[in-house]
């Protein structure tokens, strides 16, 4: 009866503390890549604060840590940690399609934050702002193009 | 020649990618067993490549409200990506059907994925894989030059895959199991190298690009799903489904199909636009199909056994080109001074051992003997004796040492008068047997200096017993003698033993035969009548000896000649001490199964006998016959042992014969004395045994063939012929 008793309080407990950490959302992001010939790029997603410093890691699409040194300014940040707390993907070929997801604090939005895609492929240009958005609800639902690799991002919030 | 191009290409392609060759057959190996287990995990859903993508997305579409993507792999398992009612990430393989979770995605471990980048590219980058690109082009050659070799050796394509004769493992397994594998190893070489080409760059690059108009005006309502097109494509035929991101019209459907890519819009399901893919992508996707095995459990294994027969390719390859090579030709004496010139036509070096086996005695007997290929033809200006050992290749030619030496017989006549002997060695599993024996017997008679000294002697598979027979019409006719036991022909096998002398009696100035008793090493099994044959010296020098099993111990009785390697070596042996020998089967020397035996021995020919009345356990009738020079101390000890198998009714009668004693007495008296029972032996099947020395075999065989021919009307040859007669002399 005790432990019932526990676990039911635990229960109540978890379900508050979901409540006030839930103040995140989920955005999928399409990223439609350019015919480019080569090897599959690799690309970075960071949160940037408004000082203009990274922030967050929001996702990488590569697995080969050897490679994650050609995302210049990325690993820079990345070097501080080893350490990507972020979710993964497989690196992207040109002309291809890639659905990223990622979840952002609704707290930082409008407030001058920015979602930067930089990306590399092995033996060509690097490019450490291929994509750059405002953190903001407009832009979060919406189409960005891209400058090197990546022709266009499209934006959307899931809705739960 | 068109031969020795093949096989030469075939080993020097070999030689050089064999390292590389390894590495990738032994991470080939890993990999396919991978894919292999990949394919039984229980992820794909039965039947589930005849549904249709409208009997399957609404059902999806109702528990993931969010699909971005669907792709079908290989394996068959479905893998979808969205999200969930709740706004849960989903990537996970569904069954199609009923859109039930079946599983995680698989992420290949990090050991599978390190074995991946070394299969490709050794870790070098583009360099690795570069080489590993011109190792797989290599291997089509290896292959095919293999497939040549085989159909030149089978003489026609028709009997390519028809018995091959087995001349030893390495080759008879390299043979068979390339033979089975061919078409495998050279799928996998062929895939390889395009795989290789692609990941080079080398082939042009397909880029996909949709030129989509966009149709402002497009109804923004229906859905695809209900559309013609997605009642009629199957999950089957699908290899991915990219989903609208967003219910805007700019957005569509891409499906990829096996060959082709449609752009659907994804209202009215209608086709905006469509791209085939080129013949290079199709090809690249059928050589990972074929390279890897993905996907279908049973090719996965075959490449596996493919892999792994590569590397016993590489194993029997090198071990065939070592024995070719291990058989080299050793003179001492210059080709001006040859007296006898032994001249060979060897294709695998089979036919060269026995040449050398002769060689070698001449040599040792003071002989000015010459041991050539037949292609060195040429006068010798010496020469007694021209003596040509050959086999035959192929369609009745000549081994490729030997195929000129026709035409030199017309360009070299000899000076002098030459004997000469053709020995042909072949197989009578091919046809044509020793056909460019014939040849070469034929032509040579028809030479005016050439005198035919024996008839054309074919020996069949290597067959020592066949060439001793040569032998001993050669010993005959010349007075050159050669030593008669086929094991010394035989091939040298491998597996010294160690042996522990356990007893060995002293040799003094009356006394110069000994008995020599040896521990058997655990587990080897012989009988009375096998031979051990030992190695005095560093040469491999094989001396044979005739033993007894006694106890369970072999027994020897050796006579110390004062040069004698053999006998020295034994006699040097003190108790305890253990040396490296083997034994050999001499199944034509053992106790036969027949009822009434006579045994006929002289000096230490006694040997084997002793330990055939100490094994008569059955009660075999048995009779000895056994004749020495003196009654020394240790024929008294022979006579004890027969007195007292006697008692034990091993023996029936023995009789003994002394040659230098008072009635000078000899094996040949007790034989003719004993005639009558002899003869009745022979009639009612019983079989005689000799061993001892030639001359004695010789005179005993005369006496033996006038009691049978007196008695039974019938010459000994013809019970020679039943095997009622046994031999092992020297």
């Amino acid at each position: 009866m005790k432990s019932l008793l526990k676990i039911f309080v635990l229960g109540i407990l978890l379900s508050a503390a979901n409540q006030t950490l839930a103040q995140t959302s989920k955005y999928k992001c399409m990223l439609q890549m350019n015919g480019y010939t080569g090897e599959p790029a690799y690309i970075s997603v960071s949160l940037i604060n408004p000082k203009g410093d990274y922030e967050k890691t929001l996702y990488v699409m590569g697995k080969d840590k050897k490679w994650y040194n050609s995302l210049k300014e990325w690993f820079k940040f990345f070097n501080k940690t080893k350490n990507v707390n972020a979710k993964t993907g497989a690196s992207v070929a040109g002309g291809d399609r890639a659905m990223v997801n990622i979840e952002l604090n609704d707290a930082i939005l409008d407030k001058g934050y920015k979602i930067r895609f930089e990306t590399a492929v092995e033996d060509q240009k690097y490019y450490a702002t291929d994509v750059e958005v405002p953190a903001t609800t407009e832009a979060l639902a919406g189409k960005a193009d891209g400058s090197g690799y990546i022709k266009y991002i499209r934006f959307s919030k899931v809705q739960p | 020649m068109t031969l020795s191009i093949w096989r030469y290409a075939h080993l020097a392609l070999a030689l050089i990618s064999s390292l590389f060759i390894v590495m990738a057959s032994v991470t080939g190996v890993i990999l396919a067993i991978d894919a292999a287990q990949e394919n039984t995990l229980p992820f794909k859903t039965a039947g589930f490549d005849e549904v249709t993508l409208s009997q399957s997305i609404p059902v999806l579409k109702q528990k993931f409200p969010e699909i971005t993507e669907i792709s079908v792999d290989h394996n068959g398992f479905v893998n979808l990506k969205g999200f969930d009612d709740e706004g849960n990430e989903i990537d996970a393989y569904v069954n199609p059907k009923t859109a039930q979770i079946l599983g995680k995605p698989i992420e290949k471990s990090s050991f599978i994925q390190w074995v991946t980048a070394f299969h490709r590219s050794l870790f070098l980058k583009e360099t690795g894989r570069l080489i590993i690109g011109v190792v797989s082009f290599l291997l089509i050659f290896i292959a095919l030059s293999g497939m040549a070799l085989v159909i030149q050796r089978q003489r026609s394509v028709a009997k390519f895959f028809k018995k091959v004769v087995k001349e030893y493992f390495a080759q008879y397994y390299h043979i068979i199991t390339g033979r089975i594998m061919l078409i495998p190893v050279l799928l996998i070489a062929i895939s390889g190298t395009y795989l290789s080409m692609v990941h080079l760059h080398l082939l042009p690059e397909f880029k996909v690009n949709h030129q989509v108009k966009i149709n402002s005006n497009t109804n923004a309502e229906g859905s695809a799903v209900n559309a013609e097109l997605f009642k009629s494509v199957k999950l089957g035929d699908v290899k991915k489904i990219e989903f609208p991101f967003a219910e805007d019209p700019e957005e569509h459907y891409t499906i990829k199909l096996e060959e082709r890519e449609l752009v659907v819009d994804q209202f009215s399901g209608q086709v905006l636009n469509e791209v085939r893919y080129p013949g290079t992508v199709i090809l690249e996707d059928l050589s990972l199909d074929l390279h890897t095995g993905r996907g279908n459990v049973v090719w996965a294994i075959v490449l596996a056994i493919a892999s792994l027969n590569i590397l016993f390719f590489v194993y029997s390859g090198f071990a065939i080109t070592l024995k070719r090579r291990s058989t080299k030709i050793k003179n001492k004496h210059g080709l001006n001074d040859a007296e006898i010139v032994l001249l060979v036509g060897s294709e695998n070096g089979n036919t060269l051992r026995f040449a050398n086996a002769v060689h070698q005695q001449l040599l040792a007997n003071g002989q000015a003997s010459y041991l050539l290929q037949l292609n060195q033809y040429q006068v010798f200006p010496k020469a007694k004796h021209l003596l040509i050992f050959t086999s035959t290749y192929g369609l009745g030619d000549a081994p490729s040492n030997a195929d000129k030496f026709l035409s030199l017989l017309d360009k070299y006549p000899q000076q002098q008068k030459v004997n000469f002997s053709v020995l042909g060695f072949g197989s009578h599993a091919y046809p044509d047997f020793c056909k460019f024996a014939i040849e070469v017997d034929d032509k040579l008679a028809t030479q005016t200096w050439a005198n035919r000294l024996l008839q054309l002697h074919t020996v069949d598979d290597k067959s020592a017993i066949q060439f001793v027979d040569w032998i001993k019409k050669w010993n005959e006719s010349t007075e050159i003698d050669l030593a008669t036991t086929p094991a010394l022909y035989a091939k040298k096998p491998k597996g010294l033993r160690k042996m522990m002398v356990l007893d060995k009696s002293e040799v003094t100035d009356q006394e110069h035969t000994f008995l020599l008793t040896l521990q058997a090493p655990t587990g080897l099994r012989f009988t009375s009548g096998d031979l051990l044959a030992i190695y005095p010296s560093d040469d491999a020098k094989e001396r044979l000896y005739s033993i007894a099993k006694i106890n369970g111990n072999i027994q020897l009785v050796v006579k110390l000649h004062p040069n004698g390697l053999g006998s020295n070596y034994l006699n040097d042996l003190k108790i305890g001490q253990t040396f490296k020998a083997r034994l050999v089967n001499n199944a034509s020397f053992h106790l036969p199964k027949s009822k009434k035996v006579a045994l006929i021995a002289n000096g230490t020919g006694i040997a084997p006998f002793l330990g055939m009345i100490s094994q008569n356990t059955k009660h075999t009738e048995m009779k000895l016959y056994a004749g020495f020079r003196n009654e020394t101390s240790l024929i008294k000890k022979h006579l004890e042992f027969l007195a007292h198998h006697l008692k034990q009714q091993k023996l029936n009668d023995f009789q003994i014969a002394f040659s230098r004693e008072q009635n000078q007495c000899y094996v040949m008296d007790l034989i003719k004395r004993d005639a009558s029972f002899l003869a009745g032996l022979l009639k009612q099947g019983g079989v005689i045994m000799i061993c001892g020395s030639l001359q004695m075999q010789q005179d005993v065989e005369k006496v033996l063939d006038q009691i049978s021919l007196e008695n039974n009307g019938i010459n000994l040859a013809a019970y020679k012929a039943k095997g009622r007669l046994l031999t092992d002399c020297y």
